[in-house]
């Protein structure tokens, strides 16, 4: 069926969450299976990806479906290879967050939520403190942090992505 | 005892209260409204609307009442001027995106949102701001969406999850963005999908074939009964100027809770289906033409009369399982009266040979409210979701309340829950899979069974499965055998029902039936079989059953209600028997193609919806109701035609003024004497397989009688799609 | 009594209202010479009933049925269905002018301002069942008159 979407690595990693649940609330693994699924198929998850999961973990697809649409970190459309995500929490925002985003969205000639048309970059659509206050404003890109950020220092770190 | 009572104060009213109650629920029962939409009498509590929020003394916020559980000394005020700011509040939330268009909202004049809008709304909104608008889901050809006007109350997410058992229904994304839906496209199919219309508050989730057609206000509502099923659903017919705009459930615990199947939602359209007889025809010379009913009823005299001067075995007469009590208890006199004993109401039955011990009603044995409480139950060959929904819902309801429910049927149909055991038992060797049950079941409580039976049953294979489904009658103290329908149009149908009373009386478990048909109980109890009369008298002389009747063609056949090209075990040869005979007398509802070519006369008959009547259930329940709809062009309710008929035979007191002194009297013919429900039966029985291969046992849930066949919306269905398909595969 | 017998003889009562009369032979005449004259009427007159459209030429009757709901003489029989746009659209839309009783609910109803009454007073009928204005007579009216009855809308607005 439909679990053949899933690699062998990934059936690994959603057991090893579903051993941490007790029985009968597998349910909980849903968040750890679709963080497994999406790294493994470049940042986002299609249908065909949740249902599998549902089905590997025999669920009713619509409640892969409704953790998949709920949480901000899971893509359930295409977006770019390099995932970067601005922080614009308060403190982010009161050390000039919004001048960097406004930045990326001209250096790249898109806006937040969006990836670049080569399928480079893309832009996390809001991202929420990511608890890096110390070094505001903060970026993460393919989960790796870039703090005390400047216009230059933007261009340096995303310049160097393949 | 007095542990488990709290004292609370509502508006300063001393109250009592179980332990672990909800507040609402403390307020339900003393008939203090709190105002709510989330929250659902028979949904788990969700507690995500915040209407019902209550002030409570020392507590610093409002509280939601559906899920603050009472605690002795608690002092809660649902109308201080807290509360209601509160209230007030929590609407005016709610009404920021919804949209302003009750006029023509379907739900308009019966909307939740509306009522309390009226109460705790303001006149003029605050909010300046963009609307937001949700793109409308399709959910299939039952239920009509217009999002927008959702408020994410999600008792349709849970009426999935925690009824049906299967989750179609989801809320996709988040915050101000969430939308109730099923993110893939795609329609709700499970057969009791129907009733999130009803739990809908709000005009988010509707009526689809009855969209636009009526206002709430105009239609009057009357008391119905479900015409598909034996559970005999209680249901509300609601017109508008005679005619019947949509059905809607009627609350009664004691069968259906407050859900209603799809069929008996939706199978009302069948009613005004093009098709319909309008006046009364008649064949003159090959020639088809309209008759008067004067002239009908004679042309129906004479050709009784003259067809069955000489003997009473040339008349034939098929009723449907669906008519209504007083129809048939009138048929089963006009054919005595005639003498005539061939008449038969188990159309689609295959096997007669034990009909003898046939129980005097095929009920269930028990209250059907109880099958919650049941904790060992095995359904034998019934496909029970689609043969009487409210009836899986029940066992569904025991399942997960620790029953274990086993299964011995021909296919692994889905349930939503997790099975006790499954013994795979094909159509071909039906018999001797229920029989290696009994026989695991003889062994496990080492009990003898008659003699008759152990000899066959010394043969028989017992695997683990069998062993399994016989622990779950023999171990559980409160045991049910439903036998449904498949196991009862079977062609071994006497042997199966043998093993299945042995079975039932090795283990202490009771037998259950699950006729066919919304009155064969009324049709047991009004005498329609041709070896009893009223209440199960068994006749000196004995008449030819329904396929006996086809096999050796009468003269004369009187067809009450049924379809021969649909209605039928055997369809094929009611074509040959009818074709035969001299006349035909059909008394329907529609007109086909194959009624014209195989009747001589057509009397049009009114439908469930237009007749008053009574079904009486599986748990001998007597429902009578009355006409709910105006009758369709000159058709006319089933007793008065046949009262008229009557007279014309001379048939002495027949001069019943209206249907509730046809059931009467049928009543005082039955007296109080006690019906036997159990089955006596004692012959032989034999395991061999039948050919059975090109049998269809399992008659599609939206195919089981002609005014379902005629629903549009219900044809359109995943469900109807999926057994059409699988019946042209067979 | 002595006071009463005179009047009546010297027919004093008679004079008084002759003079009346005569008075009124040379004031300002106030007559209003129905046809050919017409009263001055108010832009909220209750007349004949139309059905209105929107300039795009659309139906404004949503067959929300609140005019059948309100009316007190029951003059009003509306059916619904859905439109071949999918709108909510009237199948039937009756008045029967005989029952109606010009008590203007249906137009204060109303949630679209689709039924309305006109100042049109003037007219009658010659045969059985032209009484009863249907869906197809009621928008005629409201397409001939569509000027007038925007007016009378304009005109009494500044005062609801």
């Amino acid at each position: 069926m439909s679990i053949g979407w899933l690699s062998e690595h990934v059936r690994e990693e959603i057991d090893h969450w579903v051993a941490k649940f007790p029985d009968g609330r597998h349910r909980s693994a849903i968040i750890g299976a679709l963080q497994a699924v999406q790294h493994e198929n470049k940042g986002y998850l299609t249908p065909e990806l949740m249902d599998a999961v549902a089905a590997y973990l025999d669920l009713p697809k619509i409640q892969v479906y409704e953790v998949a649409t709920f949480y901000s970190m899971f893509e359930t459309e295409p977006v770019g290879r390099h995932c970067v995500s601005v922080c614009t929490n308060i403190s982010c925002m009161l050390r000039g967050s919004d001048e960097i985003v406004e930045h990326l969205e001209r250096k790249f000639g898109i806006k937040l939520g969006e990836s670049t048309p080569d399928g480079k970059i893309f832009l996390k659509r809001e991202e929420e403190c990511l608890a890096a206050c110390c070094g505001a404003p903060m970026m993460m890109v393919d989960h790796i942090y870039h703090e005390n950020l400047t216009p230059e220092k933007v261009d340096k770190v995303l310049d160097t992505l393949d | 005892m007095s542990d488990d009572i709290v004292n609370i104060e509502i508006n300063g009213q001393p109250v009592t209260a179980k332990k672990g109650q909800m507040l609402i629920e403390v307020t339900d029962r003393h008939e203090t409204y709190v105002p709510r939409f989330c929250y659902h009498e028979k949904l788990s509590i969700a507690a995500n609307c915040r209407m019902c929020l209550v002030e409570v003394e020392k507590a610093p916020k409002p509280l939601p009442a559906c899920a603050t559980p009472v605690m002795d000394g608690m002092k809660v005020f649902t109308r201080s001027a807290a509360a209601i700011s509160a209230q007030k509040a929590t609407m005016e939330f709610l009404l920021i995106n919804h949209p302003l268009d009750c006029p023509i909202c379907d739900q308009g004049g019966e909307c939740e949102l509306q009522d309390l809008a009226m109460g705790f709304g303001r006149d003029v909104s605050r909010y300046n701001d963009r609307k937001r608008v949700v793109k409308d889901k399709n959910l299939g050809p039952l239920v009509s969406t217009d999002m927008t006007r959702c408020i994410h109350c999600t008792r349709c997410v849970r009426f999935g999850q925690e009824i049906t058992g299967i989750q179609e229904l989801g809320t996709v994304g988040r915050s101000d963005q969430v939308e109730i839906g099923t993110y893939i496209e795609r329609s709700v199919d499970h057969e009791l999908s129907g009733n999130i219309i009803d739990l809908c508050p709000v005009g988010a989730l509707n009526n689809k074939p009855y969209r636009f057609g009526a206002r709430a206000w105009e239609m009057v509502a009357k008391p119905m009964v479900s015409p598909h099923d034996c559970a005999g659903s209680n249901l509300f017919g609601h017109v508008l100027r005679g005619k019947l705009k949509r059905v809607v459930p009627q609350d009664n615990e004691a069968i259906n809770e407050t859900w209603i199947s799809d069929r008996d939602r939706f199978s009302y359209e069948g009613v005004y289906s093009e098709d319909r007889l309008m006046a009364p025809l008649i064949k003159v010379d090959q020639e088809w033409r309209e008759a008067s009913w004067a002239e009908a009823i004679e042309a129906v005299r004479d050709s009784l009369r003259t067809g069955v001067s000489h003997e009473g075995d040339a008349l034939g007469v098929l009723v449907s399982p669906n008519a209504t009590l007083e129809e048939m208890y009138l048929l089963n006199r006009i054919a005595r009266h005639l003498g005539s004993q061939n008449l038969d109401h188990r159309l689609r039955r295959r096997d007669f040979s034990d009909q003898s011990s046939d129980p005097d009603v095929p009920s269930l044995g028990m209250p059907i409210a109880s099958i919650d409480s049941l904790n060992g139950v095995l359904v034998v060959g019934s496909n029970l979701r689609r043969e009487v929904p409210i009836i899986a819902h029940r066992l569904r309801k025991a399942a997960l309340a620790g029953a274990d429910v086993g299964f011995v049927n021909p296919e692994e149909y889905e349930y939503h829950f997790a099975s006790a055991a499954y013994v795979d038992a094909p159509l071909d060797r039906f018999a001797e899979k229920l029989a290696g049950v009994v026989a695991a079941a003889a062994e496990t409580t080492k009990t003898n069974v008659p003699g008759s039976i152990s000899k066959i049953l010394a043969d028989v294979k017992v695997d683990e499965t069998a062993r399994s489904a016989a622990r779950i009658l023999s171990e559980n103290d409160r045991s049910l055998i439903l036998f449904g329908q498949i196991a009862a149009r079977h062609p071994n149908f006497s042997a199966i029902r043998r093993l299945a009373a042995v079975l039932a009386e090795l283990t202490g478990a009771q037998l259950g039936f699950l006729p066919e048909g919304a009155n064969a109980v009324g049709a047991h109890l009004a005498g329609i079989l041709p070896h009893r009369g009223p209440g199960g008298v068994e006749l000196e002389e004995q008449g030819r059953d329904a396929l006996g009747m086809l096999a050796s063609p009468r003269s004369v056949y009187m067809l009450f209600g049924m379809e021969p090209d649909g209605d039928l075990a055997d369809c094929a040869l009611a074509e040959q028997a009818l074709k035969a005979a001299d006349k035909v007398i059909c008394f329907s509802p529609f007109v086909t193609q194959s009624l014209l070519d195989c009747s001589d006369i057509l009397i049009p008959l009114g439908t469930y919806a237009e007749t008053a009547g009574t079904f009486v259930n599986i748990e001998g329940a007597w429902q009578s109701f009355d006409a709910t709809a105006s009758l369709v062009g000159d058709a006319r309710e089933g007793w008065r035609i046949l009262r008229v008929l009557g007279n014309e035979l001379e048939l002495p007191e027949c001069d019943y003024q209206n249907a509730s002194e046809v059931s009467d009297a049928l009543a005082a013919e039955l007296g109080s004497g006690a019906i036997d429900s159990a089955l006596s039966s004692r012959a032989g029985i034999s395991l061999q397989s039948t050919d059975v291969a090109d049998l269809t046992l399992d008659v599609p849930m939206y195919a089981i009688d002609s005014v379902v066949r005629r629903g549009k919306a219900l044809q359109s269905t995943q469900i109807a799609a999926e057994t059409r398909e699988g019946g042209s595969e067979a | 009594m002595f006071k009463n017998l005179i009047k009546t003889f010297l027919l004093t009562e008679l004079g008084k209202g002759l003079s009346v009369t005569f008075r009124h032979l040379f004031v300002r005449k106030v007559t209003v010479q129905y046809p050919e004259e017409k009263a001055p009427q108010s832009p909220r007159f209750r007349g004949l009933h139309a059905l209105r459209r929107y300039p795009n030429g659309e139906e404004r009757c949503i067959a929300c049925k609140l005019c059948e709901a309100v009316c007190p003489a029951l003059a009003i029989t509306i059916e619904s269905d859905v439109a071949d746009d999918g709108t909510r659209r009237t199948s039937r839309y009756d008045i029967d002018l005989f029952k109606c009783i010009y008590c203007g609910f249906c137009e204060e109803a109303c949630p679209v301002d689709a039924i309305v009454e006109t100042r049109i007073h003037e007219y009658h009928m010659e045969s059985r069942g032209e009484n009863i204005m249907t869906k197809d007579k009621l928008l005629a009216v409201g397409d001939k008159y569509a000027d007038m009855i925007a007016a009378d809308k304009a005109a009494d607005a500044p005062y609801r």
